[in-house]
């Protein structure tokens, strides 16, 4: 992996001119693309979170779509069998989604080995069928339907979804560079090397989760909100497996290169709609050659040459002006 | 003065193999000692007994007064004991000085705050200084010896345990290391337990050596006494033959290192 450092002034501009972009996109896109891109923000969200824990710890989290998942679901029922407004529906999601997480978290992170992970796609599996099962509370394989929506307009959730993945990016990214996140890609380097240093690498790692599980199941009840509809779809492990593709292809451990994995691999998917049923085989051969070819990633290591570039570049022009 | 660490009757098991068997002994502060024995005495175990990455079967820990047992490897750092490993087991992916700064973050001294102006002077202190934002995946052999020394002096122990810190180092790197842990001691007055199976890098830095074989202590004295010593003779070199000087001779020439 490589180490993606502090930030730069570059860093900040580049990221405005992102934002600036998303947000002047529902201007120019038809009411389908900013569809799409509302759903793109939300996989961005929810890959961010998974590239937190996973990314930086390197304890890779293979049922992501529980706490997604757990945090739509809450949102759904306090809507539709509670009646209450949907802005409680996010709090609750995450609050939710954490208590998930400690649930597995803390028996499993303490462990070496694939227990973890696998505890999390079991997870994620259990709470699909139990969703199925209990189709009289949940709605079985139609899920909850109905939610009264937050925002009316498609563009304002297209807006509030882009404001919370500011939000998402922005806290993770400022704990990433801070100590925790030094603490956090120490234990991916070596867990024993960590305790010989005195940190307490359980604490670290499960608290990574509940952080990770937060931001996930407030993403899922955004998602809820959006779709005004939750199925078991949501619990899916394809849904995890894409998530954790969307980080690959980002560039593992730098938070911001989810961003543009998931919005990579969602453009494509749409992109390639004209292929109809080879999709999925031209899909899969460029996912099969980015992972092959560039393991590292495509995003962030992207912005690290470009940034690189723009600093000769302002380097040279600098001595240019001064002799 | 009480000693700092005292280590009673202490035990370890691995399923019929007795790694570790009723080793007691105990260090005065600011002690320079060192671990003999040949590879798979035990002296691993034992450091891994010591500082909470293994539970020892039977026996007892004190260290600085208070008993170690049970306690987890991190708390036992947070009191003062750190250690370091036989395969260096750096921090992939980060710069040197980052590998530091995860020391400086340890609850014991996390609140003296300035991590990264701490993690540099000690990085100049074990002579790494201009090393420091180099990844640590670039570092030779004896600079991540270093490095792991470093990274342990940050949370300021008060007994620090080396694992074999020469092993696998050129002959230019190791009088460099000895005299980098010499001044250690010097300067700080840190007490330092050392394993090596050679006894030649211990003769200029210990002024105790406790040798082991087959998880026993076998005996205790200064460096020469433990070269003539009969059972360290008999661990290296086995039992058997008649001249007892002549296998003394072999036996001096082989923990010198020059056979």
């Amino acid at each position: 992996m490589l180490a993606w450092g502090s930030l730069s002034k570059t860093d900040v501009i580049a990221a405005i001119a992102v934002i600036a972009l998303l947000a002047v996109a529902p201007l120019v896109g038809s009411r389908y693309i900013v569809g799409i891109m509302t759903v793109a923000l939300c996989y961005a969200i929810w890959a961010t979170s998974w590239d937190f824990m996973s990314g930086l710890t390197g304890r890779e989290n293979f049922g992501h779509a529980l706490f997604i998942g757990t945090g739509a679901y809450t949102a759904g029922f306090l809507n539709v069998s509670f009646g209450l407004s949907p802005c409680w529906g996010f709090p609750a999601a995450a609050i939710v989604a954490v208590l998930f997480s400690l649930v597995i978290g803390i028996p499993t992170l303490r462990l070496r080995g694939p227990y973890f992970a696998l505890a999390m796609l079991s997870g994620a599996v259990v709470m699909q069928k139990l969703s199925i099962i209990f189709s009289e509370t949940t709605g079985g394989q139609d899920g909850l339907n109905g939610l009264s929506p937050m925002l009316r307009s498609q563009v304002s959730a297209y807006y509030f979804t882009l404001a919370a993945l500011v939000v998402t990016v922005i806290v993770l990214k400022f704990i990433a560079l801070s100590p925790w996140g030094t603490i956090l890609r120490a234990i991916r380097g070596d867990e024993a090397t960590c305790q010989a240093a005195g940190i307490n690498v359980n604490f670290y790692k499960i608290s990574a989760l509940m952080i990770s599980a937060a931001f996930a199941g407030f993403g899922g009840a955004l998602y809820a909100n959006y779709q005004l509809q939750v199925g078991p779809d949501l619990f899916d492990v394809a849904l995890s497996i894409n998530i954790i593709i969307m980080v690959y292809v980002g560039g593992m451990g730098s938070i911001y290169g989810a961003v543009g994995g998931a919005l990579l691999l969602i453009g494509l998917t749409e992109g390639l709609r004209s292929f109809s049923e080879y999709r999925l085989w031209v899909y899969t051969l460029i996912l099969i050659l980015i992972l092959f070819f560039i393991p590292n990633g495509v995003i962030a290591p992207a912005w690290v040459r470009l940034r690189e570039w723009i600093k000769g570049r302002g380097a040279l022009f600098t001595r240019r002006a001064s002799a | 003065m009480s000693a700092l660490l005292e280590v009673e009757g202490l035990t370890k098991r691995f399923g019929g193999l007795t790694a570790v068997k009723h080793v007691s002994f105990a260090l005065e502060p600011g002690e320079i000692t060192g671990i003999l024995g040949p590879n798979g005495a035990g002296k691993t175990t034992l450091f891994n007994l010591l500082t909470g990455f293994m539970r020892p079967d039977r026996g007892a820990i004190a260290f600085d007064g208070a008993p170690l047992i049970g306690v987890a490897p991190h708390r036992i750092v947070n009191r003062g004991l750190a250690r370091t490993f036989q395969l260096t087991r750096p921090f992939i992916g980060m710069t040197v000085v980052e590998n530091v700064i995860v020391g400086c973050l340890a609850p014991r001294v996390r609140a003296e705050g300035h991590t990264e102006v701490r993690a540099r002077d000690m990085l100049d202190r074990v002579g790494l200084g201009s090393k420091a934002d180099l990844m640590v995946d670039a570092l030779s052999y004896g600079d991540l010896r270093r490095l792991e020394i470093a990274r342990e002096l940050v949370t300021r122990p008060k007994l620090l345990l080396l694992d074999e810190p020469f092993a696998g180092l050129g002959t230019s790197e190791i009088e460099p290391l000895a005299a980098l842990i010499r001044e250690l001691h010097k300067s700080e007055g840190l007490t330092i337990l050392i394993i090596e199976h050679r006894l030649r890098e211990f003769m200029q830095l210990v002024r105790r050596v406790i040798a082991m074989d087959f998880g026993e202590i076998i005996a205790t004295g200064t460096p020469n006494e433990i070269v003539r010593h009969p059972r360290v003779v008999e661990a290296y070199i086995g039992r058997g033959g008649d001249d007892l000087e002549a296998r003394l001779g072999v036996a001096t020439e082989v923990v010198r290192g020059t056979a």
